[in-house]
């Protein structure tokens, strides 16, 4: 029993890359989440409805698909990759990069969408009223908007990191399955799937990946929660 | 002094926008129906809205002027404006909402002191709760205390009353008058309420769809038989102002004193935020007022003031009688009384009131 509990080390390496992959990923998205957020509120145009497809694409394309696009932007062969590899020597596909990337991209729309509702809800008045208190349009944004978004932006923080730990398709083709390297934990779980006689492996990965998801969506919704208790006191 | 020009002209979905008008630095009250335009005004002013054409300045100092393209955004504009419902920010305790403007004021433009600011608005018990903890009133004097301490050259307030039920209203006004006479800041209140208007000022700027109707003392327009028609429906009202003489516990006396005599008041309730010196509007309806021909002696009402017809106001069915007794009061009076006693411009008359009929809005 001891034995099942205990973790290989390429276990821990998947564990330990997906966390870090999905905190970079959830970081690095969000600054891109909160401006998107907050132009999606706070401006209106005919044009709208494009830029929201647009964005909302990799929560309803294949994930595979999405991974895909990468390889032809970012590959070694692709627009900006060849660019990228020949003048820099930067190669991005297949390494911890493409995976932080594939998993960004992956989870943008819903960490946009949790930003959108959060400043959505804040009356724009308030915005007002700092700038005839001297405010220009960032510092009011910044001690207005900002402060007042915080629950939704920590929940779109943790759903991005969420989604970024079950990133899967785009990762695979994008990033590649190398252990220690590009393989996370759902990779690593494919794997221990495939190779027979793995499943004890298998299993303790699945209870990980199960944990750590359900930690990830109850914490959101507990803060989603607070917001509206926040919003309806006020 | 002109505090404010504006000369402008401004549309936006179907409602059009045409004034012209100076301010004075004391305290206008711009009255109208709802969407006549007043609060487009103030967010014209304020910058909150862009005007279409046209000139909008401070003393010399030009924000606006459509010709050059030339447009201050509304943080620099150095204008204070008091939302209808205050708007403080919900996740600022009071002191964080009052000192917000402060870092975006030049150390030498600063004004007033937050010390000051709670001093005179009375906070100082509120300045660690939040918004959401306090009153309409005290809201409201928050969000005065917050535009106050952004330095502005001119104070906009637009419906501070109408968050208010009727005994805070009282409690606003003073702190008003105070701001205005103390800090010397020009303010523009916008009201649908003219008794309430009236208590803070007798200067009116009247605004129906998006134009000014008429502009001056209350009085004068109530001359030029400009203001009957919207007084009326809102009930007549004189006001006087008074000096506040004595503050007692469970009492206070004002009075009022002319060339041609003095009025005093006693009234013994208690009355707070003001000091002695202050000067209030006590209002009177004119129907409460008689008018005779001598002064009577033989009788209980003791406010009896000597004045000179200066004009005789026949409006639809009503006639109202213009004397000037040190100030101008006006006295609704029948068209039978008007012929038996021969009343005429220019005429001495004696108008008597009960002292109780005077009423103190606090």
């Amino acid at each position: 029993m001891t034995n099942f509990l205990e973790l290989t080390t390429i276990e821990w390496e998947a564990i330990s890359l997906s966390l870090q992959v999905a905190f970079w990923s959830a970081l690095l998205c969000l600054p891109f989440a909160i401006f998107t957020g907050w132009f999606l509120a706070r401006r209106h145009f005919r044009a709208k409805f494009l830029l929201e497809g647009f964005i909302n694409l990799p929560l309803v394309l294949p994930p595979v698909a999405t991974g895909f696009i990468l390889l032809l932007l970012l590959g070694r062969n692709g627009l900006i990759g060849q660019f990228l590899n020949e003048v820099l020597g930067i190669k991005i596909a297949f390494s911890y990069y493409a995976a932080v990337i594939a998993s960004m991209i992956v989870a943008f729309p819903l960490s946009v969408r949790s930003m959108r509702l959060s400043i959505e809800m804040i009356d724009p008045a308030y915005e007002e009223a700092a700038k005839t208190l001297g405010a220009d349009r960032w510092q009011s944004f910044f001690r207005i908007t900002l402060p007042l978004a915080l629950p939704g932006i920590i929940s779109g923080f943790i759903l991005a990191f969420a989604r970024s730990l079950g990133e899967f398709g785009a990762t695979i083709i994008f990033a590649g399955n190398i252990a220690g390297e590009t393989q996370t934990l759902p990779l690593a779980l494919y794997s221990a799937i495939q190779i027979p006689g793995q499943e004890s492996t298998a299993f303790r990965l699945l209870i990980i990946a199960v944990l750590f998801s359900f930690i990830a969506m109850a914490g959101s919704e507990l803060l989603v929660k607070n917001l509206h208790h926040r919003k309806n006191k006020t | 002094m002109t505090a404010l020009s504006i000369n402008i002209k401004w549309s936006k979905d179907n409602f059009q926008l045409e004034m012209q008008a100076d301010f004075s630095d004391g305290i206008t009250g711009i009255f109208g129906a709802s969407g006549a335009g007043k609060s487009s005004l103030l967010q014209l002013i304020a910058g909150l809205e862009k005007i279409d054409e046209g000139q909008i300045q401070i003393g010399d100092n030009i924000l606006d002027r459509s010709e050059t393209k030339q447009f201050t955004p509304s943080h620099k504009r150095r204008i204070g404006y008091v939302f209808q419902e205050g708007r403080l920010f919900p996740h600022m305790n009071v002191r964080q909402n009052l000192l917000f403007a402060t870092k975006y004021v030049r150390t030498n433009n600063q004004q007033f002191s937050l010390n000051e600011i709670v001093k005179l608005l009375e906070i100082e018990l509120l300045l660690n709760k939040l918004p959401r903890q306090l009153s309409g009133g005290e809201k409201q004097r928050v969000a005065i205390g917050r535009s106050l301490l952004s330095s502005p050259r001119l104070l906009l307030m637009d419906e501070p009353f109408s968050a208010l039920d009727t005994s805070l209203r009282r409690q606003i006004i003073p702190f008003l008058i105070k701001i205005n006479q103390k800090l010397k800041l020009p303010i523009l209140v916008v009201s649908h309420d003219l008794p309430d208007l009236l208590s803070l000022s007798q200067q009116l700027l009247l605004v129906k769809d998006g134009r000014i109707l008429a502009q001056g003392n209350y009085l004068d327009l109530i001359e030029k038989d400009l203001l009957i028609d919207i007084m009326e429906e809102s009930g007549l009202t004189n006001m006087i102002p008074f000096k506040i003489e004595h503050i007692g516990k469970e009492s206070f006396n004002l009075s009022n004193k002319t060339n041609k005599g003095q009025i005093n008041i006693k009234r013994s309730t208690p009355i707070n935020h003001f000091e002695i010196g202050d000067e209030i509007n006590v209002s009177i309806r004119p129907e409460d007022i008689a008018i005779a021909l001598h002064k009577v002696e033989d009788v209980s009402i003791r406010n009896q003031l000597e004045g000179t017809i200066l004009q005789i106001i026949k409006h639809g069915n009503h006639t109202y009688c213009l004397v000037d007794v040190g100030f101008k009061l006006l006295v609704t009076i029948t068209e039978t009384s008007q012929q038996t006693l021969n009343l005429e411009q220019g005429g001495t008359v004696w108008c008597l009131f009960k002292s109780m009929a005077l009423k103190t809005n606090i």
